[in-house]
């Protein structure tokens, strides 16, 4: 069990307003990035703030939008629920910012959304998650379970010949639904599951859990913790004791497998963004990180790429609504499609988006191998209209 | 027997302003919850919601102090019955909805819950013979059970996501903040008007000096279970103000760190004072808010030095720090006089047993190492029976073993014609024993009025509401007071008594149980020549005119010779001789014992 | 079988590397130190920084050893000296260390959770199944703590220093024994001890500001039970660490890591002087 001693929000980033638009003193848009600076996301978080810090810095420089500069406000949610009420009542009702664009555990993002309700705030959730979470100021720009699961499962059928799974998460929302989702998927496509373990998700101690496994004679592992630390912990406990079966996990992001080093190699990993794609977009956007950033460029991944794209949505939506009106920038969401690394990417199935999926393998140097690619999956019916 | 006795008025420190102290909370009172009434449309929406928030987690630091810094138990567990509370209305209202019932059902839960956890907790902390520590042990285990037990209730409890998304009150944030506001005030005045009263009195005793307090009479473990169960309560319904607000529910809610924090708010504010407690709560509440955005880790950094500096420096808290530069430059304290009265009807049990002391083959053994051994003697009322012996003979095992059932080895003992069994010592009080410690034992931080009045608990349950302006005391015990001189002092604190009159008031407070069996260890020690003849004089008194029988372990053979009428010579455990003062003193083996040299047949006396 | 076995044992061991700094601070100062999981976290990132330097480990471990006795002996000279008269407020100025601690590390490191390789990968083949080479070093590990501190406490002059200290503090004064410094070098090792355990177990799991948190509150329950003797430590360890392991396995892992903490709450209402003279 690890409790956190404290929360802390960083201070808010200056808007970076070029000198060719001091002339403008305009009243900033304020974007606020509610992010798990501590705490299990805490591996993640700094990649998902350097997006979000390009995207604001390409749009100022040329020109804002609508003429006005982006802000960003950056607060910690401590990757979970009481961190994240306060720092969403930090950044809605304090610092008043019109719209959060974020990824976040699933802990804290339900127990963001009825103080986003209150405070009637545009919310772009900018993580994959377990799926069916409906606010009318909630939208999605990743992945669902229905676009990334089957990937997986179907290529260990196939290829691996699975038959025998065993499924391995954190116990929160995000753990169990993705793990339910895959756990009627194997079963539908003809598998078996002997064992689904959870610990909590601070939890770091997977010794029981691993020796079950491998007394259980599976042939093949599933796994879903929260993204960050379970994941490093797990994969290098898993490795420790000597587990070398076809691993499939749901919820690392090519960062967080640079960091587990030589234990990550084999890794099968279901993905909207890896860093090998080749199109003229991505290898832009790779470009700018690099000389913004750096050597202290942190790898962009599948959960950091979506927030660059999610601030370019935004963008688009207030032009589109002609101002930061809620109501009329939510509406706008739907309707307004956004080029960026992943390709053209539009929330408009139920506020959910289809994406271009692709199933890799993660190589002894940390990169990942694509295997396969699917393009535009379908998310299903997320959000179905009440009848 | 004098009438009676009044305390001068001298000795009484000026009321402040004219106001008393019942008056000025009041005025307090009204003006905080104007203040909270008012508010909300004044502030900010921000700060609003941060109040209500930290007015719910105050009633908790509250309950806290009450805890500690009256009671005296540095307890971590109060958060999980914070935890208890936030979680039995999140889970009601996930599971059923949102509705009356559902949420008279939610409170019911929380209660009945509260109270169970509660009680087995006190059940394990508070055993007779418990310390301080182990009840620290105990009150740190339960938070992390519940928050394990939390992560284990997969989607019942939520586990580490805990729950949201559920339905709650609908109150706009201006009536949340004066709901929470005025449950605060109304928390603070309940506690403040108990802490000040008699029974809050208890509590310090409780605190300064538990084996006093259990030797007079009283059971300490069974009042500290009480203490707990309500505070509990308390607390559990700020938990389930707090998630009925703020409709999330996280582990966080229960955890023990957020119980650290809490005694951490308490520790900076001022401990047993109640307003400390609120006003740690509330500043470290919203400064947090405020600062961990714009100083992140600084602000974490300074509670923790604050917390060092406070704990090693100014152990009073701010509040503390406050009053004693107000008591620099005020008389602030305005306690009122107390009048002594005598009883006039005992209210001790009608007694009348003839066998005051009854010990038959009293034994005690560590292994195989004896200290008291085939032990036999009876004493009757109105004796003076004093013990002797080298040191290390067994003496203060030997008043242990008679006033503490659990002690004794084997063998037989009956106080005032009863049994005592494994009876623990404040059932024994009640038989009609009394003893009084070596080192004068008495409360320090109490007055003299207070020390007796607490001495007079198990006849006379103290108030919840008030200080008595009467003392009702038995005639001995007036007299021990006036002859010493404290009839006078009644409003001074213990701890700034010499010597001898901490001995005085001792005795007194023993006294003041109307005891028929008495037992004085060492009484004399550090008296002076004039207290040792006007305490000689007090103990025949009380033995030739109340008939109490008085058992006296001494060192002082002159004292000894001069008051006892029997005198027992216990010797390596056993008792050598048991005889008259003229028998005893003038007996060679009593000679050989102390100084440990064979009397010649020439030396020897008829 | 063999696994639960070796697992219950190897997380005995670990539990004992860990407990056996606050034991030594406990048994000779009566004193429950609750800056030592900041002292473990102290541990954790001095390994790291070796990890950094490009250290063997073997230079790693007496360096987070030193950097943990280090902060011990400033912490004893500074706060705790004047607080052996009270006992319970020690317990609330070592839990404010570390806090200061723990933002310290913060501050300079950054808050994020960050890894350090196992300088021993790989699996050990026993026969019928292949356990985590790691994981066995542990227990060669928590037998040379235990042998050394034996050692030193039955074989030195400062050993011999501190057993009468333990013993009866006014009289070993009264016999020449530098008691201040007595309890000033055991706070210290007692320290450097716990930050050799923090930086043994990084490659287990990670390195945060708090890491040290979960391990205190067992370290803690086990160093009560045990009574202040180092035998019945590594005994209470074994019982209690493989009830723990025994839970997690067959029953929930998340009821696991709460057996050592109700079993030593009940041991202890048993038998308040815990285990030590059985």
């Amino acid at each position: 069990m690890r409790s956190r001693l404290f929360l802390t929000s960083l201070a808010a980033i200056a808007a970076m307003t070029p000198a060719m638009t001091l002339a403008l003193a305009a009243d900033p848009i304020r974007i606020g990035v509610p992010v798990g600076l501590s705490g299990a996301n805490s591996v993640v978080a700094p990649s998902v703030v350097q997006s979000a810090e390009l995207a604001v810095e390409e749009i100022n420089a040329k020109g804002g939008v609508l003429g006005r500069p982006l802000a960003l406000d950056v607060a910690d949610d401590g990757s979970g629920a009481a961190g994240a009420q306060k720092a969403f009542d930090a950044l809605i009702f304090q610092k008043k910012v019109n719209v959060l664009i974020s990824m976040e555990t699933s802990a804290a993002r339900n127990a963001g959304l009825p103080i986003v309700a209150r405070g009637k705030t545009p919310f772009i959730y900018t993580s994959f998650y377990e799926g069916k979470s409906c606010s009318p100021y909630l939208y999605v720009n990743a992945w669902v379970p229905e676009q990334q699961v089957p990937p997986i499962v179907d290529y260990f059928n196939k290829e691996k010949k699975a038959k025998n799974y065993f499924l391995i998460g954190s116990d929160y929302a995000f753990g169990r639904g993705m793990l339910s989702f895959t756990k009627s998927y194997i079963e539908k496509t003809g598998g078996k599951v002997l064992g689904e373990e959870y610990l909590p998700m601070d939890g770091s101690d997977w010794t029981p859990i691993i020796s079950k496994l491998k007394a259980s004679g599976a042939d093949a592992i599933i796994t879903s913790t929260a993204g960050g630390a379970p994941n490093v912990t797990l994969t290098k406990q898993l490795r420790a004791a000597g587990v070398n079966l076809p691993y499939g996990n749901l919820a690392v992001d090519e960062g967080t497998a640079k960091s587990m080093g030589g234990d990550a190699t084999g890794i099968y990993i279901s993905a909207s963004y890896v860093t090998g794609i080749d199109s003229a977009a991505n290898k832009t956007f790779l470009a700018a990180m690099s000389k913004k950033f750096g050597a202290d460029l942190k790898t962009p991944n599948d959960l950091s790429v979506p927030e660059y794209e999610a601030v370019y949505a935004y963008k688009a939506a207030v032009e589109k609504a002609g101002g930061t009106d809620p109501t009329k920038v939510l509406a706008a969401l739907e309707e307004v499609s956004v080029d960026g690394p992943r390709g053209a990417i539009r929330m408009n199935k139920q506020r959910h988006a289809p994406l271009t999926m692709y199933l890799g393998q993660v190589q002894a140097d940390g990169s990942v191998n694509v295997i396969q690619s699917f393009p535009n999956v379908d998310p299903g019916a997320q959000c179905p209209p009440k009848s | 027997m004098p009438d009676t006795q009044q305390a001068s008025p001298a000795a009484a420190p000026p009321m402040i302003g004219g106001f008393s102290p019942v008056l000025s909370l009041a005025a307090a009172a009204l003006l905080m919850v104007g203040i909270v009434v008012v508010a909300p449309s004044f502030l900010d929406t921000y700060l609003v919601n941060i109040l209500i928030r930290a007015f719910f987690v105050a009633i908790a630091a509250v309950t806290v102090d009450i805890m500690w810094g009256y009671s005296g138990t540095l307890t971590f567990g109060q958060s999980a019955f914070f935890g208890i509370g936030v979680y039995a209305l999140a889970i009601t209202f996930t599971e059923y909805g949102f509705g009356t019932w559902q949420a008279l059902m939610a409170l019911g839960v929380t209660l009945t819950i509260t109270a169970a956890v509660a009680a087995l907790t006190g059940w394990l902390s508070f055993y007779p013979g418990s310390t301080p520590l182990y009840a620290s042990i105990v009150s740190l285990v339960v938070p992390i059970v519940l928050v394990q037990i939390l992560y284990s209730g997969g989607t019942f409890t939520g586990s580490s996501s805990g729950l949201v998304g559920f339905e709650s009150f609908d109150l706009s944030f201006e009536d949340w903040f004066r709901l929470a506001g005025l449950s605060l005030i109304a928390v603070a005045v309940v506690a403040l008007i108990i802490m000040r009263s008699d029974t809050g009195r208890l509590l310090t005793a409780l605190r300064d000096n538990d084996a006093r307090c259990t030797y007079l009479g009283i059971d300490t473990s069974r009042m500290r279970i009480i203490v707990l169960i309500l505070t509990a309560l308390v607390a559990s319904l700020a938990g389930f103000g707090y998630a009925a607000f703020g409709a999330v529910a996280a582990p966080e809610n229960a955890s023990f760190t957020f119980g650290t924090r809490l005694i951490i708010m308490v520790a900076l504010g001022g401990r047993g004072t109640i307003i400390g407690a609120i006003v740690g709560a509330l500043s470290i509440e919203v400064a947090s808010a405020y600062l961990s955005g714009s100083l992140p880790y600084v602000w974490e950094l300074i509670i923790g030095v604050a917390l060092i500096t406070v704990i090693l420096a100014f152990p009073d808290g701010l509040v503390g720090v406050i009053r004693k530069l107000v008591r620099g430059l005020h008389r602030f304290q305005a306690t009122e006089t107390v009048r002594l009265r005598p009883l006039t009807v005992s209210t001790a049990a009608d007694k009348t047993s003839e066998m005051a002391i009854e010990v038959r083959e009293l034994g005690k053994h560590f292994g195989s190492l004896s200290v008291l051994d085939g032990v036999q003697f009876k004493a009757h009322r109105a004796e003076l029976l004093s013990l002797v012996g080298p040191n290390g003979a067994g003496k203060t095992t030997l008043i242990r073993c008679l006033s503490d059932g659990r002690e004794r080895s084997t063998g037989h003992v009956a106080i005032a014609g009863q049994p005592i069994d494994y009876l623990p010592p404040d059932r024994i009080v009640r038989f009609g024993l009394g003893r009084k410690f070596q080192t004068a034992s008495v409360f320090e931080p109490l007055t003299v009025a207070e020390c007796l009045r607490v001495a007079r608990t198990h006849h006379a349950p103290p108030s919840l509401t008030s200080t008595s302006t009467f003392l009702d005391l038995p005639a001995a015990a007036i007299a021990v007071l006036e002859r010493s001189g404290l009839g006078e002092r009644l409003s001074e604190e213990a701890r700034n008594l010499s010597h001898g009159l901490k001995q005085a008031l001792e005795l007194a407070m023993v006294l003041a149980l109307e005891p028929e069996v008495l037992l004085l260890d060492e009484p004399t020690a550090g008296l002076t020549r004039a207290e040792r003849q006007g305490f000689a004089d007090i103990l025949t008194t009380l033995v030739s005119r109340d008939r109490l029988c008085i058992l006296l372990v001494e060192h002082d053979l002159d004292f000894v010779r001069e008051i006892s009428s029997r005198i027992i010579v216990l010797h390596q455990g056993r008792i050598a001789l048991d005889g008259s003062v003229d028998e005893v003193v003038n007996s060679a083996l009593v000679r050989e014992i102390y100084t440990g040299q064979p009397s010649s047949a020439a030396e020897a006396r008829p | 079988m063999l696994t639960v076995a070796l697992d219950a044992v190897t997380t005995a061991a670990l539990l004992f590397i860990i407990s056996s700094g606050l034991l030594i601070v406990f048994g000779v100062m009566k004193i429950i130190n609750f800056a030592h999981a900041a002292f473990v976290t102290v541990g954790g990132y001095a390994a790291l920084v070796g990890a950094w330097l490009g250290l063997p480990w073997l230079l790693v471990l007496p360096l987070a050893f030193a950097a943990g006795a280090v902060c011990g002996g400033l912490t004893e000279a500074i706060i705790v000296r004047r607080l052996y008269q009270r006992p319970l407020d020690a317990i609330l100025a070592t839990w404010g260390l570390g806090i200061v601690i723990g933002q310290l590390v913060t501050l300079v490191f950054g808050r994020e959770v960050q890894f350090v390789q196992a300088p021993i990968t790989g699996t050990v083949d026993l026969g019928s199944l292949d356990y985590s080479a790691y994981r066995l070093v542990m227990i060669a590990a928590a037998v040379v703590v235990a042998v050394v501190f034996t050692g030193l406490l039955g074989g030195t002059r400062l050993g011999l220093s501190t057993r009468a200290v333990i013993m009866n503090e006014m009289l070993a004064q009264g016999l020449g024994v530098n008691s201040a410094r007595v309890r000033l070098v055991t706070f210290a090792i007692g320290s450097g001890l716990a930050a050799l355990s923090g930086a043994l177990i990084t490659p287990l799991s990670s390195v945060d500001p708090n890491m040290g948190l979960p391990w205190l509150i067992s370290a803690f329950m086990l160093v009560m039970v045990s009574g202040g003797s180092l035998l019945a430590l590594a005994v209470s360890c074994l019982v209690l660490g493989g009830c723990q392991v025994i839970v997690s396995t067959f029953v929930n892992p998340i009821l696991g890591g709460l057996t050592i903490a109700i079993l030593a709450a009940i041991v202890l209402r048993i038998r308040p002087e815990g285990f030590a003279r059985a």
